[in-house]
């Protein structure tokens, strides 16, 4: 991991506010720690700051927290650890989808529908939350990380 | 189930298993070895429910048992409900699954949940996983502390953090941070910075005499001369570890292995080192535990070792493992 840099809480007001504009959650519980220029993590333990610091000085700290979002442009994508982390808190751009797209989806395809949304959008089968997908006319572009696909049986 | 090994032990390991099994005990340890493994899982209880999880995987015809009263969680995934019979998972099932794409259960063998099942930890506590790739008693122990408090997961090896990191995020942990270092090294660090644990798991690199159901290569890498080797540092991981643990903390130390060099001298190194600082205490678990051995190779141990324990193959159908429970009762 880069440097740590710990988000003010303004800092972290403007993302929540964008998280709202987006995806209707109100709030996240923690600190976002940001890695690189655009990379949000979240870290939800209670180790103060400064402890982080000290521990920091003396050791390398590949990781804090779980990789929660990303900012892309005046834009939040939620990555599918984040989106899962704030299921209960997403009320906006959720798209529900069916078996089969769901299937495809996880395999990393991207799905060729139109759904009526722009932009960064949720995608949903029964009550699974399947990460963030980013509409646009007539497709869902996918971003399912490699690491968390689905493997094709027939490969 | 898991396709049959018929992999011959090393005499000397043979000979040395002799010495810690009676004759009859020993037939029935060697037999099970060529048994293939339960297909365990733990449920993640950060994302889901045990009864909810259950549901899911039944829809899939999946027979699940849960074969732990008091641990919900943890379940056996017997097979498949076909028409007639109870079919085999396919090769690499369980890993392809959605549900465990998206986390809700953690592949784990039984005897592998025992040491946090025994360290109880509790959401707010500081905890310590000293050698934590690839990260199963690491995601264990956040359930337990529904994620809040904080774990610092600590492993030496860049490729094996990878595994960690992608393992602590597919279950979802926000509380953990990931270290980089030699485990002596770091607790020494983190004693200089005044960082002190309420809990702490040394579950130590080992020979893994433990593992030779899932881990054939075993049989072949088994060597007398790492157990002397690793035995050393395990004892510096201990003693580095013991010294980050606040007053009245609990600390674990535990290895996938039967070598009392790697298990109860490393106990007895402790008791003598630490004295009237440490507290060897009584383990309760959900499956047969044999009480640790005083005595091994001429060389006698501290009665106190007696309560580790040792898990047998044998003893209740999963692999082989040494737990052992400590408390800090003095400052130093």
């Amino acid at each position: 991991m880069q440097q740590i840099i710990f988000l003010s809480a303004r800092e972290k007001q403007e993302i929540i506010e964008k998280l709202k504009n987006q995806f209707g959650i109100e709030n996240v519980d923690g600190e976002f720690v940001l890695s690189g220029t655009d990379r949000i993590f979240l870290y939800q333990g209670n180790l103060k700051q400064d402890e982080i610091t000290r521990i920091q000085k003396r050791t390398v700290i590949e990781r804090i927290g779980i990789y929660f979002a990303k900012k892309i442009n005046d834009e939040i994508k939620l990555s599918l650890d984040g989106v899962q982390i704030s299921k209960d808190k997403i009320c906006k751009n959720i798209f529900e989808i069916n078996k089969t797209q769901a299937n495809d989806w996880m395999m990393g395809k991207e799905i060729l529908i139109e759904t009526g949304l722009r932009g960064f959008i949720i995608l949903k089968y029964e009550n699974n939350f399947l990460g963030c997908g980013k509409a646009s006319e007539g497709k869902i572009t996918n971003f399912v990380p490699k690491s968390r696909r689905l493997k094709d049986k027939r490969n | 189930m898991k396709k049959k090994n018929n992999l011959e032990l090393k005499p000397l390991f043979e000979e040395r298993m002799k010495k810690l099994l009676e004759p009859a005990d020993y037939g029935r340890y060697k037999k099970i070895l060529s048994k293939p493994i339960l297909r365990s899982i733990r449920c993640n209880t950060l994302k889901i429910s045990p009864d909810e999880l259950k549901k899911i995987l039944e829809k899939k015809n999946w027979k699940i048992s849960q074969p732990w009263k008091n641990y919900p969680e943890v379940m056996v995934v017997e097979g498949k409900n076909s028409e007639e019979d109870l079919i085999e998972l396919e090769p690499g099932e369980l890993g392809r699954a959605l549900e465990h794409i998206l986390g809700y259960y953690y592949i784990q063998e039984l005897a592998s949940m025992l040491p946090i099942i025994v360290l109880k930890p509790k959401p707010d506590d500081k905890f310590l996983d000293l050698c934590a790739s690839p990260g199963s008693k690491t995601t264990q122990a956040c359930s337990e502390m529904k994620n809040s408090g904080t774990i610092i997961a600590n492993e030496i090896n860049l490729g094996r953090i990878k595994i960690l990191a992608s393992n602590l995020e597919r279950c979802g942990v926000t509380n953990s941070i990931i270290t980089m270092s030699d485990g002596v090294l770091l607790c020494d660090r983190l004693k200089e910075q005044g960082i002190f644990f309420d809990k702490i798991l040394v579950d130590a690199p080992c020979s893994g005499e433990g593992t030779l159901r899932s881990s054939p290569k075993t049989y072949f890498m088994w060597n007398v001369k790492t157990i002397k080797g690793v035995s050393k540092l395990q004892k510096k991981l201990f003693e580095k570890a013991f010294e980050v643990l606040r007053v009245d903390g609990e600390m674990i130390y535990s290895t996938c292995t039967h070598a009392p060099e790697e298990d109860e001298e490393i106990v007895d190194f402790a008791l003598e080192k630490f004295k009237d600082k440490i507290k060897i205490e009584k383990i309760i678990l959900p499956i047969k535990c044999r009480e640790g051995i005083t005595e091994w190779e001429g060389k006698k141990f501290s009665k106190e070792t007696k309560n580790s324990c040792r898990i047998y193959p044998h003893d209740s159908d999963t692999e082989g493992f040494f737990i052992s429970k400590f408390r800090k009762v003095k400052a130093g």
